[in-house]
């Protein structure tokens, strides 16, 4: 380990005597691209294998990372990065395969659902090619499975099932040894992601019950309600794992929480931007100043930092604009910025802060 | 300086930014795959001249890699460093052509330029007292500065600048003229001293200790090589960025002048302090578009390759005002650039009895 840090030491000296630069291997980067893409070393390149369709709108990308990617567990995202028209995209998408395929074939899968309008799922359906590479971060995220195991109930919804299928896998290879519930929301039967999948793990983990149901074949919808949670054994000693749309999470959430279950007990992921939570507008805004640029604007109400630099004319770094892949945080100085995705509000002191989401609550510097 | 009333600058602004509209609409994967090809170009240059270096026993070979390296530090310079610098590339979003963060192969550290050339150069364009770029406090190249019995040698002066040029860059933000002045003191520039000394040390120690001493039975060919390389490159960015400003209609503008002034009116200023050359695909990639360096003060921030295509379009606003447009064979440009420096080394009173005779 202190062999590597050291390593890693005078590798950055040596970069930054000879090229400019931390890291000397990016330096080679673009001919890389040009002559092996899985030689990239800035971002972890990672090749499609195999393309499958799962529903009509939702594919399953096989990708094979570079060996050096450093694994994850099941329920964690990844950022993927590819460039469309130019520019670098960022976007976050959970893992749907379990760490063992990673660990035994060097495979992972992702399963992607196409968003109406959205800009990177549609480029994935229609551009992205076997053979192709895109850059992958480490993965990351807390919605992990419980250890040592207790008694765990899954509600998703749609494309939320896509870190399920990984922690269901895991968790039938462990053979976990607990009540597994699987409450699997779809519009209609067509919209089921990894039919077979789910039918071959409830075939070989017999600990897994699953139900699917679906919202919209009936002339009334029918979404998640008080009998499914009554049918559920123990109920109140499971770790409640949530991921879907809001809709979805708010209702279940309001329903165990009458059922008396504890926020500790309720883990959620999104899959999708959340909303944007509530903010009293009337105290949002205010002059920001950008101390690296010499600059200052006001603004007014909930335009996020972002917006704001961007707006002044400046372009600082970003990825998906959405609170997710952290690519554009940086240094706040002074001042209080409201997140816009929870509602909390920061400290005054210097801090990080992503700019996508923060909207400042009076004065703010930042170092940008 | 040519005089537009309010209303003309005002449309003067309307159709420049009209331009520039129409280039960022367009802007995407062409730019892009445009830096990529003269980054991978860098790349296979430097390396080809780095691995070439130490077989320069040979001479021809000796020729080919202290050309290869002096050519790749042109265009790391010229094309990719100073226009990623300006933000010509930022949406790209690749943090590695980030304008705040790029740092580039030469004693100038990126954040000193940024200063000085984005900031001050860019934005006080020619004005005599407020561009430290125009004559780099060294040289007297206008009327409005006073006469000096040392001005008289300033020839000399500029054939050292262009000689050691990257490392007048690097120490241009010290402003000794200021410490000489003592309008400020050592101690303020102590930070600005701390970060030219560590940049302007990498660069030494790379091109003059570390390669020379890894081939270590060829270091002096290697030193020599070296050498010679950045020699090239100071020689040919010195030559470009004089005949920016420095040819012989090139206006230079008072502070009073400028005070408050429209955008408009900072149009007007670029177009008529700045003066490009004429020239070959390659000549202009190898001067980092600055051959077009009127559109390049117009729009810093627009991808430089795109100056050429939108050259006659700038070229018809400048003749819809009476706008001169100064341009002309990089020959002619450079003499003019020779003919102002040797001028303005003779007192005003000199040179006007010189005429009148």
């Amino acid at each position: 380990m202190l062999a590597k840090i050291t390593q890693t030491k005078a590798i950055h000296w040596l970069g930054r005597q000879l090229l400019n630069r931390d890291n000397p291997a990016a330096y080679f980067d673009p001919l890389a691209t040009a002559i092996n893409p899985m030689w990239v070393q800035e971002y972890t390149p990672a090749m499609v294998e195999r393309i499958t369709e799962e529903t009509a709108d939702t594919k399953t990308f096989v990708l094979k990372p570079a060996k050096r990617w450093a694994g994850f567990r099941a329920g964690q995202h990844v950022n993927i990065c590819t460039d469309i028209d130019g520019i670098r995209r960022t976007r976050t998408f959970s893992l749907s395969s379990s760490p063992t395929l990673w660990e035994r074939q060097g495979l992972i899968t992702l399963t992607i659902k196409r968003l109406p309008g959205g800009l990177v799922t549609n480029w994935l359906h229609d551009s992205l090619k076997e053979g192709d590479v895109i850059g992958l971060t480490d993965a990351f995220g807390e919605f992990l499975i419980p250890e040592p195991a207790k008694p765990v109930l899954f509600i998703a919804g749609g494309s939320g099932i896509t870190p399920i299928l990984s922690q269901l896998d895991t968790m039938a290879d462990q053979n976990y040894r607990a009540p597994v519930t699987l409450l699997y929301f779809v519009r209609t039967q067509d919209d089921v992601i990894a039919r077979e999948k789910l039918a071959a793990l409830t075939e070989r983990y017999s600990a897994l019950t699953l139900s699917i149901i679906t919202t919209h074949e009936d002339k009334e919808p029918r979404y998640l309600n008080d009998k499914d949670l009554e049918a559920i054994p123990g109920l109140k000693a499971r770790e409640i794992y949530l991921c879907g749309p809001k809709g979805l999470m708010d209702l279940a959430n309001d329903l165990l929480h009458r059922r008396g279950l504890r926020d500790k007990q309720i883990h959620s992921t999104f899959f999708a931007p959340p909303a944007q939570a509530q903010l009293d507008n009337d105290q949002l805004g205010g002059e920001v100043t950008f101390t690296g640029s010499n600059l200052k604007v006001g603004s007014e109400g909930d335009a996020n930092l972002l917006e704001i630099a961007e707006a002044a004319g400046l372009k600082p770094q970003h990825g998906c604009r959405m609170g997710i892949c952290h690519q554009c945080s940086c240094r706040k100085t002074s001042g209080t910025v409201v997140n816009r995705l929870t509602g909390k509000v920061s400290g005054p002191g210097e801090e990080s802060v992503q700019l996508c989401v923060s909207v400042p609550r009076g004065p703010v510097a930042l170092d940008v | 300086m040519k005089k537009l009333n309010e209303e003309q600058l005002n449309g003067l602004q309307k159709d420049l930014d009209a331009i520039r509209d129409e280039v960022l609409a367009d802007i995407g994967e062409r730019d892009a795959n445009y830096i990529r090809r003269i980054i991978r170009l860098h790349r296979t240059l430097e390396i080809g001249g780095r691995v070439m270096m130490p077989f320069g026993f040979i001479p021809p070979v000796f020729i080919a890699a202290t050309a290869s390296l002096g050519i790749a530090k042109i265009l790391e310079n010229m094309e990719i460093g100073h226009n990623v610098m300006h933000g010509q590339y930022d949406w790209m979003n690749d943090p590695s052509l980030n304008s705040q963060t790029y740092e580039w192969d030469t004693v100038c550290t990126s954040d000193s330029w940024r200063r000085t050339h984005n900031y001050e150069h860019h934005t006080y364009t020619n004005i005599i007292g407020k561009d430290r770029d125009y004559g780099y406090a060294v040289l007297r190249l206008s009327d409005d500065e006073p006469w000096k019995p040392w001005h008289s040698l300033q020839f000399i002066n500029y054939i050292l600048l262009s000689v050691l040029f990257q490392w007048g860059v690097g120490v241009h933000e010290l402003e000794t003229e200021k410490l000489m002045r003592r309008e400020i003191s050592w101690r303020d520039k102590l930070p600005f001293l701390k970060q030219a000394t560590r940049k302007g040390g990498r660069q030494a120690f790379k091109d003059y200790v570390f390669f020379p001493v890894l081939t270590l039975p060829v270091a002096p060919i290697v030193l020599a090589g070296n050498v010679g390389a950045n020699l090239i490159r100071n020689l040919w960015s010195s030559t470009v960025i004089f005949c920016g400003h420095f040819t012989q209609d090139a206006e230079t503008f008072t502070e009073k002048e400028c005070e408050g002034e429209s955008k408009g009116h900072w149009y007007l200023r670029q177009l008529t302090g700045s003066s490009n050359f004429t020239g070959g695909k390659w000549l202009h990639v190898l001067s980092g578009h600055l051959s077009y360096q009127v559109e390049h003060h117009v729009f810093p921030d627009l991808p430089a390759h795109r100056y050429p295509e939108i050259s006659e379009k700038v070229q018809e606003v400048c003749r819809k005002y009476g706008i001169p447009y100064n341009t002309g064979t990089f020959g002619k440009q450079y003499s003019t650039v020779v003919k102002r420096i040797l001028r303005y080394s003779l007192p005003e009173r000199l040179v006007g009895t010189a005429a009148r005779a």
